[in-house]
């Protein structure tokens, strides 16, 4: 199957742009290409990029230098780097390596060899992704355990991690039903609560009381009620 | 110590029954001869707290109203079934569960001057220190009555609109009554409510005292007024309430 994905293509030299870049495209990626290490960077700031193709010599900004910047870059740090090198560069190639390079192409080019270094870095990159948003997705469903202890969880802030078929998705879909149950149960204390405003209808218990108060029986009640209770007492 | 306390609500099934027969237990726990009477004798029930059953329960309060017996005849001696803490008396007067005469007194009514003399003779002759009365919801005349010569009158309501309206015309009863000391519980209270806010919400509303707000409890409702709640449930947060209320009762009057 063919790869593919936005691959940038930085290097001072003219030709070999030209001929890493048809190589490329021949293979089915979309290629972009900078002639130094500035632009290089303008670049990957603007749009994403899945792997770049990076040479080291270069004015203005050289590849060491882009290496660095990209690994300071939170968006970019993900980013595969290969560096193309000639192999009598390996002190190079070792010290990219160490700053976070994933792989070297040696020049001149071998297409196969860089079909094949493309491939794997292509594929990392992907794993990495899928661990990446996995991460990010587990991450939300900690922000919303906070939220809902704060009280400003919003149970669709979750809907991106439900939509997961996976055991996440499920435990996103779960922490929602909960969520909402907790929330509609809330709602009908609070319904309650405005239920314990005490409203008495003063002119309605006036006429209830009055009904009562107002007979033979009750005034004679009254009379007697002081000395029964004194009887009583003894 | 009051010698008379009426438990009464405005409406139906609030807890009257339950009240009565837990704080007339925690008093005898305290030590106290306490007599209960059955006055709600359109629809009697709290017999069946005591466990006093239906064969054996002799004369009720309806025989004396009817001239059968004396009101000491009535009385029920139910402590053996309250457990062993009980260092007091609990003697039930219960009102008749034959559905005749339960017709006939609604029907014939009888003579409400009798019930207080019924009480009178009760306190002296079994020389009690309180006398409960379990009063029939609304304000009839045995009712009034009840209330009349009470020393205390606790008023049992829960946070229910249909309740508070009714409350408000029973304490206003009572106060034309001159009844020395009123006092509300609050029942059946959703436990998420806070009970401080209840309390000081009732309070305010009623200008009277809550003696106590207790919550719903899924125990109370599945003990179903098949025992004693207190006797059951020693530790409970409705039990620890309800022995304010007794405490409260013994310090009034
Ligand atoms: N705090 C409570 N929590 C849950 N259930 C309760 C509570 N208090 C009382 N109940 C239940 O409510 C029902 C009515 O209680 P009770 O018989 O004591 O009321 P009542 O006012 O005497 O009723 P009635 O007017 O019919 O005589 C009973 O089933 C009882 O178990
Ligand atoms: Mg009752």
């Amino acid at each position: 199957m063919t790869s593919t994905g936005n691959i940038l293509v930085v290097d001072d030299d003219l030709l070999n742009r030209l001929v890493l870049s048809t190589n490329l495209q021949e293979q089915g990626y979309d290629v972009a290409m900078a002639e130094n290490g500035r632009q290089a960077l303008e670049m990957l700031g603007s749009q994403p990029f899945d792997v770049v193709l990076l040479d080291l010599v270069m004015p203005e900004l050289d590849g060491f230098q882009v290496l660095e910047q990209m690994k300071h870059d939170s968006a970019q740090r993900e980013i595969p780097v290969i560096v193309i090198s000639a192999l009598d560069e390996m002190e190079s190639i070792l010290r990219c390596i160490e700053m976070g390079a994933t792989d070297y192409l040696p020049k001149p080019f071998d297409a196969a060899l860089l079909r094949a270094r493309l491939n794997a870095s292509l594929a990392n990159k992907r794993l990495r992704d899928i661990e990446l948003e996995y991460l990010e997705q587990v991450n939300r469903v900690m922000q919303a355990a906070a939220a809902v202890e704060s009280g400003t969880f919003e149970c669709d802030s979750l809907n991106p991690v439900a939509a997961r078929g996976d055991a996440l998705g499920q435990l996103a879909r779960v922490f929602q039903n909960m969520a909402r149950q907790v929330y509609a149960r809330e709602q009908s204390l609070r319904q309650q609560v405005q239920e314990l405003q005490i409203e008495i209808d003063e002119v309605k218990k006036a006429r209830q009381v009055a009904e009562i108060t107002e007979t033979e029986y009750f005034r004679d009640l009254c009379a007697r009620a002081q000395r029964l209770r004194q009887r009583n007492g003894k | 110590m009051p010698k008379i306390v009426s438990v009464h609500s405005f409406r139906g099934g609030t807890g009257k029954s339950n009240t009565t027969a837990n704080v007339a237990t925690l008093l005898a726990v305290r030590g106290q001869r306490v007599g209960v009477v059955d006055a709600d004798i359109a629809s009697p029930g709290i017999h069946i707290l005591f466990g006093l059953e239906e064969d054996k329960m002799g004369h009720s309060l309806n025989d004396y109203l009817w001239g059968k017996c004396d009101i000491q005849q009535t009385a029920h001696d139910v402590t053996a079934n309250l457990g062993n803490d009980v260092k007091g008396r609990v003697f039930l007067v219960p009102s008749s569960i034959k559905a005749g005469e339960i017709a006939r007194v609604l029907r014939e009514g009888y003579d409400v001057g009798l019930l207080n003399d019924g009480f009178r003779d009760l306190i002296q002759t079994l020389e009690l220190d309180v006398l409960m009365i379990d009063t029939h919801p609304g304000l009839n005349e045995e009712t009034l009555l009840s209330i009349a010569i009470s020393d205390v009158l606790l008023i049992i309501l829960r946070p229910d609109q249909q309740d508070y309206q009714g409350t408000g015309v029973t304490v206003e009863v009572a106060r034309k009554l001159s009844v020395p000391c009123m006092m509300l519980v609050v029942n059946k209270v959703p436990a998420a409510f806070p009970t401080d806010e209840v309390r000081a919400r009732v309070e305010q509303a009623y200008h009277a005292e809550v003696a106590a707000v207790l919550p719903h409890s899924d125990e109370m409702m599945a003990l179903a007024s098949a025992g004693v709640f207190v006797t059951r449930y020693p530790d409970h947060p409705i039990t620890a309430a309800l022995k304010q209320v007794a405490e409260r009762l013994s310090r009034s009057g």
